[in-house]
C-alpha cells in the first residue's frame, strides 16, 4: 500500500509570509526524495487559483492519488484545497496539510532552525497521508416534526412559529395547565402590559391549532436517535406511555423562583407578611392587596438580590428582579395610592428598551430607594406595639453606612433564578450538559446560543440563564428557525469522521458506552458487542483511546496514522548521531 | 551549540491548536523546538502514542487541551487528566524524568500563553540532555543486539 | 512406511517450571503426544546434555516449546542452540513471550538486584556473605557459571520465533490444541500467537458488565465481592478488558482479576500503555486532587500495567533505551 502511493507534495511560499524564514526549496528538495513522493514542488500562493490548477494538473498528469500541502495552518485553507481535490476527482479526504505558517515561519526567527521544523512537519504528512482512506459524506432524511418541551412563554412561541409554518408539534407539558411561570405574572415590565393577555393568545392558538398536539401532566423520559431521526418515550401521570417520531427538540422547560426560606434573616416563613415576588403576582392579580390579618398595607418594602449575586447561594444577576421590582412600585400605588413603598437595593439593572424610562417614572412616584452592599441582607424582625407598623427592616445604607430600621407592613423579596430541580434529569434524557449552576449549556454564548453541542436538541428562554420575556421570545423564534432550515432541507449531513466498532475485536467491555459524551456507543445485550451510532459521534476520539481491545478506529484520526506523523516528526532527529 | 530538545505536541484542535495559530496570527515569537501533531480532541490522546514519542526520539511530550469545562467535545479533557496522573506514575516508574512530560490546557484565545509554555518546557528540558530512562534501565545491553541479532518485526511483537 | 514421529524439545531460560507442568497438566494427552513424538531434550523430565543438542544437525528437531526468559548468558547460549536445530520454535508461555514475571527486575539495576541476593536481605547469616563470580579455579580447572545479563529479554530479542503461545502458564487446554496443531500440519502463518483467542477476556467472562464508573479502587480483600458483577466495576483492578483472551477467564471465575498474563489484544501494541488509559478513563471524578487521590490507590504501577510484559514495552523495545 505504501510502495503504491502517488503524493504530490507542495509547499507554499505565502509570498514572504513564509519564505521570509523558511527556505522552501529546501524543503522541497528533502521531501521530495522521501518514498511515495511523485512530485514536490515550492509556490507563491498555494490557496491561489493557478495554485490550485497546479494541483489539479498535477493529479491528472502525474496520476497522483494523494496530496500534502505544507503552507498556513489547515484551519485556515484546508476546505479550499479538499475543494481542489474534489474538483480533479479525488476524496476530498485524501489530503494533509502542514502548518508551516501560523505554527513556524510567523513565531521563530532562526532560518535553520525553522527551516528544520518545516520539514519535521511536511515528513510527517507525508508519512501520514499514506494511510489516509476516501470517506463519504453521509446523509439521513429529517423527520419534520419537532417536540417543544415546556409549555410556558418560551415553548408556546416555538409551537406556533412552526405551526404556522405548516409543520408538526408535539408539545410537552409537565403540569395540568399551558403558561408556566409568566401564567403566574399580573402585569410585565416595562410598559405594564396584561401577561394575561401576552399568554392567553399564545395558549388559544396552540390549543386550537390542527397541528399542535398538547400532551399535559406528560415528561419526556427518553430521547433515542439522532439528528433527524429521534424517538422520544412521553410518559403521563397515569403512567401511559408512547414512542414519538421527531426530527429535533427545543427544550424550553424555564426556571423555578429561589427558595427565600434560605435566607433565615429575611423573615420569609417566620413572618407571614414577608411574601416573595411571585405570591405578590397572586395578589395583585386578584386586585387586593392585604395583609395577611385582612389589613391594608400602608408601608410596603421590596428587597432586591434574593438569592442572586451571592456567593453563598447563586453569584449570577437574575436579570428580571430589579424591573420587575419597579413594576412592583407602579402596581402597589396604584392600588394603594397612599402607600410608602422602600425599594432596597444593591445595583438597580433597569436595561434595554424602557428599562431607563420605567426607573424614572418609579422615582417619581416618591419610592425611596435604600441601597446596601451585596450580601449584607437586611434583617427583618417583628415591631414592637409602639411601632405604627407591622414590621422593622434593618437596613445597612451603603452609601452613609448608617443602618436604618425601615417600618414595613409587607415585604416583598425578589426572589432570583434557579435552574429547575429536574434539569439535570432533563439534561440526561435529551443528551445536553448544565453548566455549575444547572442552566443548560449553549454551543456558543454568543455566536449560537440556542444550540446545544448535541445537533438536533435546542434550548430556549431561561433554562440556559435568567431572561425576560422579550429574549426569551427571541430565542424561541431562533430555535424555531434554526428548526425550520433542517426541515428545509428534508436532510442531514452526518461527519465523516465518525468511529467505528470492529465487531470481530470487541469483546463487550462496555467501557466506551459510558464515556461518551453524546451516548453514541450502544450495547447490544443479545449480542454483546458496542456499536457507534456514526450520526451522533461526533469524532472526539476519547473512546478509541479507552478502547481496552483497540476495537474503534477513528475514521481520519487512526493510531497508525497518528504513529506515522509521530515517527515523521521525529524521524531527521534520531537519525542524528547523539 | 547546546543541545536543542525535541518536544512532540498533541494539541486539540478546538482550542489548543487555535490558541497555537493564535501566536502565530499575532506574531508571538518562541522556541522551535516543538512539532505538533492535531488531534480533535486531548481525550485521543492515548498513553501508547506518548511511550511511543519518546520511544521514537522525542525528549520531551506535551499535551495540551481546552480548560476543563471547555472542552468542544464536553467531557474528553477529564478523561486525558485521569489518564494523565497514572501516565504520570508510569513515567516515574520507569525513572523518567517528571519534566520531560506536561499537560496543560490552552484556550482558544491563549496565544501569549502557548508560546510561553513552549519557551518555558524546552527550557526545562535543555539542562536535562537527551531522553534517557533511569539509571536502572541504563542498562546497555550485554546480547549485542546492535552488531549482531535482529530479529525480523513481525515475530518480534507476538 | 510409518511416518517419522515428531522430533520435540521442550526447555526452559529463567522459569518457574509451571510452563512445563502446563504440558503435564494435559493429563492423558500427553501419552498421545508421545506416540506421535520423539522428546529429544526435555530438562525436566529427562535427563539430557547440552552436548546432546550441540551433535544434532541443523533443523533436525522439528518443534522446540521455550519457556521463560533470557536472563543470562546460558539462556541465550541454549536459545541459539535450539533455534539452529530447530524448523519450529515457539515462545512458550509469559516469559518467552513477552518477558514475564522474571521482567520486572528491569526496573532495579544489576548491582541492586546482586545487592538484595547477596549482600542484604533477613535471610543472611552475619558475616557469612558470598558473592557470584562468573569463572573460578579451583585445583585443576575452571568452574564457570553463566554471565548474569543486566536485563531480562523476551525470547524474540535473541532469536527467531515462529509461534507464540501466551498464557502463565498456557492453559492446558491451549497447550492441547496448540501440540494437535503442530501434529496436524495445521498451523497459521509464522510470526501468529497461537493458542489464544482473537478477543479479550471480557468477551468470555461471564460477569455481568453495567456500568462502569469507578470512584475507588481496591484490593480483592478490602471488599466482599458480588461474584456476578464485574470486578473492575466492583473498583477491583482487573486487566481482562486488555488481557487477551483464550484461558478460559479462570481467575476472574475463581473471584480474582485477572494479572494480564495473556498479553494484549491482536492488534494493541503496548499492552501497559492500554491497560493505563482504560483504566484511568473509567475513574468516575472531573476534581483534579480527588482524581489524583484514587489514582494514588494504585499501588505499583509498573507492576499493574507491566506484570508480564515490561521486556516487550515500548520503551524497553526501543533502541534508545540501550
Amino acid at each position: 500500500m505504501k510502495d503504491k502511493c502517488r503524493i504530490g507534495v507542495y509547499i507554499c511560499n505565502c509570498g514572504t509570509n513564509i519564505a521570509r524564514v523558511v527556505d522552501c526549496e529546501q524543503v522541497c528538495q528533502e521531501v521530495g526524495t522521501l518514498p511515495g513522493v511523485a512530485v514536490a514542488r515550492a509556490y507563491k500562493y498555494m490557496c491561489s487559483n493557478p495554485g490550485q490548477e497546479m494541483i489539479i494538473h498535477d493529479i491528472k498528469e502525474q496520476m497522483l492519488d494523494r496530496v500534502v500541502v505544507a503552507a498556513c495552518s489547515p484551519r485556515m485553507h484546508e476546505p479550499t484545497f479538499r475543494k481542489a481535490l474534489e474538483a480533479s476527482g479525488l476524496n476530498p479526504f485524501m489530503l494533509e496539510m502542514a502548518n508551516i505558517r501560523e505554527q513556524c515561519s510567523w513565531v521563530h526567527d532562526d532560518p535553520q532552525s525553522a527551516t528544520r521544523k518545516a520539514i519535521d512537519l511536511t515528513h510527517a504528512a507525508i508519512r501520514r497521508v499514506q494511510l489516509h482512506e476516501p470517506l463519504e459524506k453521509q446523509e439521513a432524511p429529517y423527520t419534520p416534526t419537532t417536540l417543544v418541551l415546556g409549555g410556558g412563554i418560551a415553548g408556546l412561541t416555538v409551537a406556533m412559529e412552526l405551526a404556522e409554518a405548516g409543520q408538526q408539534v408535539i408539545l410537552v407539558e409537565r403540569e395540568d395547565r399551558l403558561g408556566g411561570n409568566v401564567g403566574r405574572v399580573d402585569l410585565t415590565a416595562p410598559y405594564l402590559d396584561s401577561a394575561r393577555d401576552i399568554l392567553t393568545e399564545k395558549i388559544v392558538r396552540a390549543e386550537a391549532s390542527p397541528r399542535v398536539e398538547v400532551l399535559l401532566n406528560t415528561r419526556l423520559t427518553e430521547l433515542k436517535g439522532f439528528v433527524g431521526n429521534f424517538t422520544a418515550t412521553v410518559e403521563d401521570d397515569t403512567g401511559l406511555a408512547g414512542d414519538r417520531a421527531v426530527g429535533g427538540v427545543v427544550v424550553c422547560t424555564g426556571y423555578r423562583p429561589f427558595d427565600a426560606g434560605r435566607i433565615g434573616s429575611l423573615g420569609y416563613g417566620r413572618l407571614p407578611d414577608v411574601i416573595t415576588s411571585f405570591e405578590l403576582e397572586q395578589q395583585l392579580r386578584t386586585g387586593k392587596l392585604k395583609t395577611r390579618d385582612g389589613k391594608t398595607p400602608r408601608y410596603v418594602s421590596i428587597v432586591h438580590c434574593v438569592g442572586s449575586r451571592n456567593a453563598r447561594y447563586h453569584t449570577y444577576c437574575s436579570r428580571v428582579c430589579c424591573m420587575t421590582a419597579l413594576k412592583y412600585g407602579h402596581e402597589i400605588k396604584s392600588a394603594i395610592p397612599e402607600a410608602m413603598i422602600t425599594d432596597v437595593y444593591v445595583d438597580m439593572l433597569s436595561f434595554g428598551k424602557g428599562g431607563e424610562d420605567l426607573y424614572r417614572r418609579t422615582s417619581e412616584l416618591k419610592t425611596m430607594f435604600l441601597m446596601y452592599e451585596k450580601e449584607d441582607y437586611p434583617k427583618v424582625r417583628s415591631a414592637e406595639p409602639e411601632d405604627d407598623c407591622g414590621m422593622l427592616l434593618q437596613v445597612r445604607e451603603k452609601l452613609s453606612g448608617v443602618t436604618i430600621d425601615v417600618p414595613a407592613d409587607m415585604i416583598v423579596l425578589m426572589v432570583g433564578m434557579e435552574a429547575r430541580h429536574d434539569g439535570d434529569e432533563v439534561a440526561r434524557v435529551v443528551g445536553i450538559s448544565q453548566d455549575a449552576e444547572g442552566w443548560f449549556i449553549e454551543s456558543h454564548p454568543k455566536l449560537a446560543p440556542v444550540s446545544t453541542p448535541t445537533d438536533g436538541v435546542f434550548i430556549a428562554g431561561a433554562c440556559q440563564s435568567p431572561k425576560d420575556i422579550p429574549d426569551t421570545v427571541a430565542q424561541a423564534r431562533a430555535a424555531s428557525a434554526m428548526i425550520l432550515a433542517y426541515i428545509a432541507q428534508g436532510k442531514v449531513e452526518v461527519d465523516a469522521r465518525f468511529a467505528e466498532v470492529d465487531e470481530d475485536r470487541c469483546s463487550g467491555c462496555r467501557m466506551c458506552n459510558e464515556l461518551c459524551p453524546y451516548t453514541a456507543i450502544i450495547y447490544d445485550d443479545e449480542t454483546g458487542r458496542s456499536a457507534v451510532q456514526s450520526a451522533l459521534c461526533k469524532a472526539c476520539g476519547t473512546c478509541v483511546a479507552a478502547c481496552p481491545s483497540g476495537a474503534i478506529k477513528a475514521r481520519h484520526f487512526t493510531d497508525e496514522q497518528i504513529i506515522e506523523q509521530i515517527e515523521g516528526v521525529l524521524a531527521w532527529g534520531s537519525n542524528q548521531p547523539s | 551549540m547546546g543541545f536543542e530538545p525535541t518536544i512532540v505536541g498533541f494539541l486539540c484542535n478546538w482550542c489548543s491548536y487555535t490558541g497555537a495559530d493564535l501566536a502565530g496570527t499575532a506574531r508571538i515569537k518562541h522556541r522551535p523546538n516543538l512539532r505538533v501533531i492535531r488531534v480533535m480532541c486531548s481525550g485521543r490522546v492515548d498513553p501508547t502514542f506518548v511511550v511511543k514519542a519518546f520511544a521514537s526520539g522525542a525528549d520531551g511530550v506535551l499535551i495540551c487541551g481546552c480548560h476543563p469545562g471547555d472542552c468542544h467535545y464536553l467531557e474528553g479533557n477529564y478523561k486525558t487528566l485521569r489518564r494523565f496522573e497514572l501516565l504520570k506514575r508510569l513515567m516515574l516508574a520507569y525513572g523518567i524524568d517528571e519534566r520531560r512530560l506536561r499537560l496543560d490546557w490552552v484556550s482558544a484565545s491563549e496565544g501569549e500563553r502557548f508560546a510561553r509554555l513552549v519557551d518555558e518546557m524546552t527550557e526545562k528540558i535543555q539542562p536535562l540532555g537527551p531522553f534517557e530512562l533511569g539509571p536502572a534501565f541504563q542498562n546497555g545491553t550485554d546480547l549485542g543486539l546492535v552488531e549482531g541479532i535482529t530479529p525480523t518485526p513481525e515475530v518480534s511483537h507476538g | 512406511m510409518a511416518d517419522p514421529k515428531l522430533q520435540v524439545a521442550l526447555y526452559w531460560g529463567a522459569a518457574c517450571g509451571g510452563c512445563d507442568v502446563a504440558v503435564l497438566d494435559t493429563d492423558e494427552f500427553i501419552l498421545t503426544v508421545a506416540e506421535v513424538a520423539d522428546i529429544r531434550f526435555w530438562p525436566i523430565a529427562v535427563d539430557g546434555k547440552y552436548a546432546d543438542l550441540e551433535a544434532m544437525d541443523d533443523g533436525e528437531l522439528d518443534l522446540t516449546l521455550f519457556n521463560g526468559a533470557i536472563r543470562n548468558s546460558e539462556n541465550q547460549y541454549v536459545a541459539e542452540l535450539l533455534r539452529r536445530k530447530s524448523k519450529v520454535m515457539v515462545a512458550f508461555g509469559s516469559c518467552a513471550h513477552l518477558g514475564g514475571i522474571p521482567g520486572l527486575a528491569n526496573d532495579a539495576s544489576r548491582e541492586e538486584i546482586f545487592h538484595r541476593a547477596y549482600l542484604d536481605n533477613p535471610s543472611l547469616e552475619e558475616g557469612n556473605v558470598t558473592l557470584p563470580v562468573t569463572e573460578k579455579k579451583v585445583a585443576s580447572c575452571t568452574l564457570e557459571i553463566p554471565r548474569f545479563y543486566r536485563r531480562v529479554h523476551k525470547l524474540a530479542d535473541v532469536v527467531a520465533v515462529d509461534y507464540f503461545v501466551p498464557g502463565c502458564p498456557p492453559a492446558p487446554t491451549q497447550v492441547k490444541a496448540v501440540l494437535l496443531a503442530v501434529v496436524q500440519g495445521a498451523l497459521p502463518p509464522i510470526g501468529s500467537v497461537v493458542g489464544a483467542g482473537e478477543r479479550t477476556l471480557c468477551d468470555e467472562c461471564e460477569r455481568r458488565k453495567e456500568e462502569k464508573k469507578v470512584k475507588r479502587f481496591q484490593r480483592p480483600w478490602q471488599t466482599i465481592q458480588d461474584p456476578d458483577r464485574c470486578l473492575l466495576e466492583q473498583g477491583i483492578i482487573c486487566a481482562g478488558s486488555v488481557t487477551r483472551s483464550g484461558c478460559g477467564v479462570r481467575c476472574p471465575d475463581s473471584g480474582m482479576p485477572c494479572r494480564g498474563c495473556y498479553g494484549p489484544a491482536p492488534n494493541v501494541h503496548d499492552q501497559g500503555a492500554k491497560m493505563i488509559s482504560a483504566v484511568a478513563s473509567i475513574v468516575d471524578s472531573r476534581d483534579p486532587d480527588e482524581i489524583a487521590t484514587i489514582i494514588g490507590e494504585i499501588p505499583d504501577v509498573m507492576g499493574f500495567a507491566y506484570r508480564f510484559g515490561l521486556p516487550a514495552s515500548t520503551l524497553q523495545q526501543s533502541v534508545r533505551s540501550l
